[in-house]
C-alpha cells in the first residue's frame, strides 16, 4: 500500500470517506435513513455516497425509524450489513424496541445462528439544542447487553472507526458528536490529518491522547478535546494530568484505563452524558475491582447531572461539562487528599 | 377565496393576523442573525393561512399539540405574544423560563405544547380529546403536524385509536411537501394524505393552504364534526416553506428557480392583498394600515424580550420533579477554582 500524505479534514468528511472504503470494498454495505441519500446527511456524514452507489444502497426513507431500523434486522437475516442513520440520538425512542429487543438480542437468543452486523449511526451532544436534542445517551445503549458502543473524537478515528463498525460482526452503536461535526477541519488540536487509504481503528482501544503524571481523566467523544484543553490549563497551576480517549464505552479497555489509573494513582470521569448510573460509576467501579481500594488515591466524576439538558445557554453552560468545569474538576480531583 | 363570504372587519381580522405572524418570524429571523436565537431555528413563514385559519375555530378549550415548526400555531391558540417570543429567545421572562426553548413551548393555561419529536405530537392530542370525553365537553384536540409526520408510527396508532373511541381529535397536516430534503412524492405511499383517513374511520379533505378561506371552512367541517361527536378528520393543507428546513440550512435539495417563483407567485399574504384589493373590499391603503400596526405590535414584543435577562443558571436544576426533588449528582458543586 502506497501511503499518501495524509489530509486535513473534518469529521464529516472522514466518516463519509470511511463509509465510502468499505462499501466499495463491499457491496454488502448499505446506508439507510432520513436524508442520507440527496442530502448527504443533514451533518454531511454520508455525503457523496448516492452518486458512488445509487439508491439501492444509499436509501433516503420517510420518518419511519421503526420501520427502517426493523428493515436492518431482515436485511442483516439477508446477509446484508446496513449502515442505519438515526439523525440524532434522541429519536431513539421511536424505534428502540428494533434495536434492543431484536438487533442486541437475537445473536444471543438464535444460539449464534444469526449474527446482527448493523451499524446504529448516530449523532448526540450538546450544541444548545435543548433537551429533546442534546443527549448522548452511551450509557442508555451500553445498559443494554448485545450492543458495541462507541464514540470518536477526532476525523481520524472517526474515518478508522466507522470502518471498524462495517466490518464488525457485532452490532456498533456508533455515536458522532454534534459539536465535534459542526468544528472546522482546521480546528481539531488532534486526529485531525486522515490518510486517504482505507484503515480502521479498533473498536476496543482507548488512546492516551496527552500523557502525564499527576492525574489520569478518562473521557470520550466532544469532551475529549475540552479535557485536552483543561489539562493544559492545569499544566500552568503544576497538575500533570494524563487525558484518555475512551472511544469505546462497550468494551472499555481496561487495560489502559487501569494502566494509567495505577500509575497516576487518581482518577478523573469526565461524561457528557447523565452521571447517575453510567459511564462513571462503571468505569469507577470497575478500576477499584481491578486494582482493589488501595490503589487510587482519590476519585472523582464529573458529568452531566441527572436534568434534561435546558435551552438557554446561560443554564446549559451550567450543567454540561465545558473546559472550565473540567479544569475545575481537574484542580479539585488533584487537591483531593493532599 | 371567496370573498362574497365574511364581513369586511373580519377580512381585515384574518389579514392582520396573518401579518402579526409573518412578522414574529421575522423577528426571529432576526434573533439568529444577531445570535440572540441559536440552535435549529424552524420558521414557518409561507404557512400562515393555515394557523390564521385554526385561530378561527379553536375555543379556549380545546388542545392543541404542535411540532418543531409551532410559532404560528402557538400565536393561533392565543398563547400570549411576548412570553413566546421571549421563550424563543430563552429569556427568563419566557413561558418556561428559558428551559424549553423554541422547540418545546407549552403553556397549559392555553392548552398548547409542543416536541421536537417528529409525530409525537399526535399521542398527545389523542389524550387531550379523551380527558374532554371524560369529562363530558365538547372541546376539541387539533394536532398539527408536517406531511413527513404521518409517516410515523404515532401517526398510525393515535389515528386508529381516535377512530376506535370516536374521539374528537383534528389531524391537521401542513403539507410543505419537504421532510428536509426528502420530498413528499418519495415519501408518501399514497398520493395525498387525506385519502389515509377512511382506513382510520376519519374523514379527510385536502385544501388549498395559501388560502385562509378555503383552509378555515375545511376546519370548520372538520371542528365542527369532532365537537359534536362525530369522531377524527384529517385536514391535509397544501403548502411551502419559503425558508431552508431551519435557519442555517443551505437548501441545496430544491431548485432555486422554482423555490423563487413559488415564493414570488404563492404569497399567502400577498394572494390574500391582491384579491381583497381587487374585489374592491378592503383597500391597499387599509390592508398597509393594518400590516403597520402588526409591525408596531410585533417592534414592541421584540424590545420587550431584547430587555429581558438570560436565565440565572442557578434555576438550570429546577422543575426535573414537580415536588422539587434534586437528585443527588444535581447539586451544585461549588467549584473551588
Ligand atoms: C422521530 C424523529 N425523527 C427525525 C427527526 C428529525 N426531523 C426533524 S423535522 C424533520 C422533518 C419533518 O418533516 P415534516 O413532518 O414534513 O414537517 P416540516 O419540517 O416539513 O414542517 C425531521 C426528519 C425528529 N425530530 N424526530
Amino acid at each position: 500500500m502506497t501511503v499518501t500524505a495524509a489530509r486535513n479534514i473534518n469529521v464529516s468528511q472522514a466518516t463519509a470517506e470511511g463509509l465510502r472504503l468499505e462499501m466499495e470494498a463491499d457491496a454488502s454495505v448499505l446506508v439507510i435513513g432520513e436524508d442520507v441519500a440527496a442530502q448527504g446527511g443533514v451533518f454531511g456524514s454520508t455525503r457523496g455516497l448516492l452518486k458512488a452507489f445509487g439508491p439501492g444502497r444509499v436509501l433516503d426513507t420517510p420518518i419511519s425509524e421503526m420501520a427502517f431500523t426493523g428493515m436492518a434486522v431482515g436485511l442483516a437475516m439477508e446477509g446484508y450489513r446496513p449502515v442505519v442513520e438515526i439523525m440524532f440520538v434522541d429519536f431513539i425512542g421511536v424505534c428502540l424496541e428494533q434495536v434492543y429487543n431484536a438487533i442486541a438480542k437475537i445473536p444471543y437468543m438464535s444460539g449464534g445462528r444469526v449474527p446482527m452486523p448493523v451499524v446504529i449511526k448516530t449523532a448526540g451532544g450538546s450544541i444548545g439544542a435543548a433537551a429533546q436534542h442534546s443527549q448522548t445517551l452511551w450509557g442508555l445503549f451500553a445498559h443494554l447487553p448485545g450492543l458495541r458502543v462507541v464514540a470518536p473524537s477526532n476525523p481520524y478515528d472517526s474515518k478508522g472507526m466507522i470502518a471498524a463498525a462495517v466490518r464488525s460482526d457485532d452490532p456498533v452503536v456508533f455515536i458522532e458528536h454534534k459539536g465535534l461535526l459542526l468544528q472546522r477541519a482546521a480546528d481539531f488540536a488532534f486526529g485531525a490529518a486522515v490518510p486517504k487509504e482505507c484503515y480502521d481503528v479498533p473498536l476496543d482501544r482507548a488512546a492516551v491522547v496527552r500523557p502525564g503524571a499527576d492525574l489520569t481523566l478518562v473521557t470520550l467523544s466532544g469532551s475529549v478535546r475540552h479535557a485536552v484543553a483543561a489539562a493544559a490549563a492545569a499544566a500552568d497551576r503544576g497538575v500533570d494530568v494524563e487525558v484518555v480517549d475512551l472511544r469505546s464505552v462497550v468494551p472499555i479497555d481496561w487495560e489502559t484505563v487501569c494502566g494509567s489509573a495505577a500509575r497516576t494513582r487518581r482518577l478523573l470521569v469526565v461524561d457528557e452524558d447523565y452521571l447517575g448510573f453510567g459511564l462513571s460509576g462503571e468505569l469507577i467501579t470497575g478500576v477499584v475491582e481491578r486494582l482493589g481500594l488501595g490503589a487510587l488515591d482519590h476519585v472523582a466524576r464529573h458529568g452531566t447531572p441527572d436534568v434534561p439538558v435546558p435551552a438557554a445557554l446561560s443554564l446549559e453552560r451550567e450543567i454540561v461539562p465545558g473546559a472550565d468545569s473540567i479544569l475545575a474538576a481537574v484542580l479539585r480531583a488533584a487537591g483531593g487528599t493532599r | 377565496m371567496d370573498l362574497s363570504t365574511g364581513r369586511r372587519d373580519d377580512w381585515e381580522r384574518r389579514y392582520r393576523l396573518m401579518s402579526l405572524m409573518r412578522r414574529f418570524e421575522e423577528a426571529c429571523l432576526e434573533g439568529v442573525a444577531s445570535g440572540e436565537i441559536h440552535g435549529e431555528l424552524h420558521t414557518a413563514i409561507g404557512q400562515e393561512a393555515i394557523a390564521a385559519a385554526l385561530a378561527e375555530h379553536l375555543l379556549p378549550g380545546d388542545a392543541l399539540t404542535s411540532t418543531h415548526r409551532n410559532h404560528l400555531h402557538a400565536i393561533a391558540k392565543g398563547v400570549p405574544l411576548v412570553p413566546l417570543l421571549a421563550e424563543i429567545f430563552e429569556k427568563e421572562t419566557g413561558l418556561c423560563g428559558g428551559h424549553g426553548g423554541h422547540m418545546h413551548v407549552f403553556s397549559p393555561e392555553d392548552r398548547f405544547s409542543a416536541t421536537g419529536i417528529v409525530g409525537a405530537s399526535l399521542p398527545v392530542a389523542l389524550g387531550h380529546a379523551y380527558a374532554a370525553r371524560l369529562e363530558g365537553r365538547d372541546a376539541v384536540a387539533v394536532a398539527v403536524i408536517g406531511d413527513g409526520a404521518v409517516n410515523t408510527g404515532g401517526f398510525a396508532e393515535a389515528m386508529n385509536m381516535a377512530g376506535v373511541l370516536r374521539l374528537g381529535l383534528v389531524v391537521v397536516i401542513e403539507n410543505n411537501e419537504w421532510a428536509i430534503s426528502v420530498p413528499f412524492s418519495a415519501s408518501s405511499a399514497t398520493p395525498t394524505l387525506a385519502e389515509r383517513a377512511p382506513a382510520y374511520g376519519a374523514v379527510g379533505e385536502r385544501v388549498d393552504g395559501l388560502d385562509i378561506d378555503e383552509v378555515s371552512a375545511a376546519l370548520g367541517r372538520a371542528v365542527g364534526r369532532a365537537r359534536t361527536g362525530g369522531g377524527p378528520a384529517v385536514v391535509e393543507a397544501m403548502c411551502y416553506r419559503f425558508r431552508g428546513h431551519y435557519e442555517g440550512d443551505l437548501d441545496l435539495y430544491r431548485d432555486g428557480a422554482e423555490k423563487a417563483r413559488r415564493i414570488a407567485e404563492k404569497d399567502p399574504l400577498r394572494l390574500a392583498e391582491q384579491a381583497l384589493d381587487a374585489a374592491g373590499l378592503v383597500t391597499s391603503e387599509r390592508l398597509a394600515e393594518l400590516a403597520a400596526s402588526a409591525d408596531e405590535e410585533i417592534r414592541a414584543a421584540l424590545a420587550a424580550v431584547r430587555a429581558a435577562a438570560q436565565p440565572d443558571p442557578r434555576t438550570a436544576r429546577d422543575h426535573v420533579f414537580a415536588s422539587g426533588l434534586v437528585p443527588a449528582n444535581a447539586v451544585r458543586e461549588e467549584t473551588t477554582a
